[in-house]
């Protein structure tokens, strides 16, 4: 690492805050006190230009004073002066990467930025579940807002602090046992950090049944809100049993001839929802059936689903399929190194420390309970604190 | 090759709206066609993208895409460029 030199006195508010910074940023440095007028006052003058305090050298470069080394940090040219970009080899390092743009890594990104960390979001959208539903009536300040307004307004807080942002990216391994944590993505670009932030949240969980990956996006959706209206006119089977279900039954009520609920067990949820699906002669309840397959060449045409009690099996001809079995947590990367509950849930503590020095999570990964959007941000704040805190004690 | 940026959406489904906002942000002039109310639409929809019952779908100058990945789309977008260019 190039060395830093500070020029400084007592009492200057901005030589007290490049320092700090410095500090903060693991960056180690010598400080020199300059008197005005001084002999080192003169040197200082000669070798950086400039009389003002203070004065900041990287090797022989004159970089300025505070704000210069904050925008040079913003800039990420910091690490590049310093030389640290060479040392990890091109790799580009990072005080936190968050892994996942919805909510909890969002939050945690402006949290991470305030704190002038240099901060990536790695994610493969923005937004995460907040987009599988079209309004949201329970964020506070919003007595109901549009999702994707939501989204977008959670990207501008964002992007107002520069926050760099790698989206459509999937991140594939992780390597967290160095004091650097290492992320590579699929498409083989890999990044540096002195911190880690899981945000990483929930997929919907799959049938896991024969025909159902090929036929996803022609006839299979997880996403009611934004396909179902595809499926007018179509025969649908609905699969699952709770609330989510009863919605996307209620929904197809309107444009649908028949609709199929399959359950693997009897069917709970709002019973008012309830009440009005059964009563519907359009819907036909299946409870206590699995799915065995999804039949079809080139869109859905039927499933077949079998009866858990007597074994017999029966075909359903259908032009659409709703997945509504619940969510999986995407915790696959660190379910080796980090401890996760019977769910598969990333386990913190009150201040979203995973058992792995330098290793947060936030969010619906987490086993923080009440999955709410508002729960997520709240939980990427911490996140973020935690890292910062955590970086100035490796100090 | 049609330069033209069509958009296929449902005015309910999120993704639409944000692929809709990415395209503007970007500048970018598109035709968006509402799948839900428009029975055309839907066919022509399904017609060029292999029978997608899947929205948005995105048709950028010879590609045709199932799904708003932003990433995708905006290299897509790149074919815009490249076919100004060379006019
Ligand atoms: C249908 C539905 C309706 C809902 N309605 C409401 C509501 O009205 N009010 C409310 O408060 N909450 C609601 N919720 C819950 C709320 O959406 C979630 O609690 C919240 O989105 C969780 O935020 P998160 O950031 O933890 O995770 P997510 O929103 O799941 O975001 C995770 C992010 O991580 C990314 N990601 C995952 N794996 C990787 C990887 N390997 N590499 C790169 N990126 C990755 C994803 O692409 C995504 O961007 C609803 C949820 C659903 C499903």
């Amino acid at each position: 690492m190039a060395k830093v030199i500070i020029y400084s006195t007592d009492g200057c508010p901005f030589c007290a805050k490049a320092k700090s910074f410095l500090t903060e940023k693991g960056i180690s440095y010598d400080g020199i006190e300059v008197q005005s007028g001084s002999s080192v006052w003169e040197e200082m003058k000669k070798k950086t230009g400039s009389g003002s305090l203070p004065q900041i050298l990287i090797g022989d470069e004159p970089v300025g004073g505070y704000s210069d080394l904050v925008n040079l940090e913003a800039g990420g040219e910091l690490s590049q002066k310093l030389g640290l970009a060479e040392e990890g080899k091109g790799v580009p390092l990072y005080d936190v990467i968050i892994i996942g743009g919805g909510p909890a890594g969002l939050s945690a990104a402006v949290y991470a930025a305030r704190k002038i960390l240099k901060t990536l979001v790695v994610s493969k959208d923005i937004g995460g579940q907040v987009a599988w539903t079209y309004d949201v009536d329970n964020y506070l300040g919003f007595s109901q807002v549009d999702t994707a307004d939501l989204i977008a307004k959670f990207e501008d807080h964002v992007e107002k602090y520069g926050v760099e942002k790698l989206v459509g990216a999937e991140v594939k391994a992780l390597e967290l046992t160095g004091k650097l944590k290492k992320v590579t993505t699929v498409d083989g670009d890999s990044y540096l950090s002195k911190t880690l932030i899981i945000a990483t949240g929930k997929r919907p969980r799959p049938l896991n049944v024969p025909g159902e990956k090929e036929l996803t996006g022609r006839g299979v959706t997880y996403c009611s809100t934004c396909d179902a209206a595809l499926f007018e006119g179509f025969d649908v089977a609905v699969m699952g049993g709770g609330n989510s279900a009863l919605e996307s039954v209620f929904d197809l009520m309107k444009v649908s001839p028949k609709i199929y609920m399959v359950s693997l067990t009897s069917v709970t949820g709002d019973e008012i929802l309830q009440d009005k699906v059964m009563s519907s002669p359009k819907v036909e309840i299946f409870t206590e059936y699995k799915i065995l397959r999804i039949e079809g060449e080139s869109s859905v045409e039927g499933i077949e689903i079998e009866s858990l009690k007597t074994g017999k099996t029966k075909k359903l001809s259908v032009q659409g399929i709703i997945v509504e079995i619940g969510l999986l947590p995407n915790s696959e990367l660190v379910m080796d190194i980090v401890e996760t509950n019977r769910t598969g849930e990333i386990i913190v503590d009150s201040r979203c420390h995973t058992g792995v020095s330098g290793v947060f999570a936030c969010g619906d990964v987490t086993n923080v309970p009440y999955k709410q959007i508002i729960v997520a941000a709240g939980e990427g704040a911490k996140a973020a604190l935690s890292a910062y805190d955590y970086i100035i004690k490796q100090r | 090759m049609s330069k033209q940026i069509k958009i296929y959406t449902n005015p309910g489904c999120p993704y639409c709206k944000m692929a809709k906002e990415f395209l503007l942000k970007k500048g970018v002039e598109f035709i968006d066609y509402d799948v839900k109310n428009d029975k055309d639409a839907r066919e022509e929809m399904k017609k060029i993208s292999g029978g997608a019952l899947r929205v948005p779908v995105i048709s950028v100058c010879n590609e045709v895409m199932v799904g708003f990945d932003r990433g995708r789309l905006e290299q897509a977008l790149s074919c815009l460029e490249q076919s100004s260019k060379i006019e």
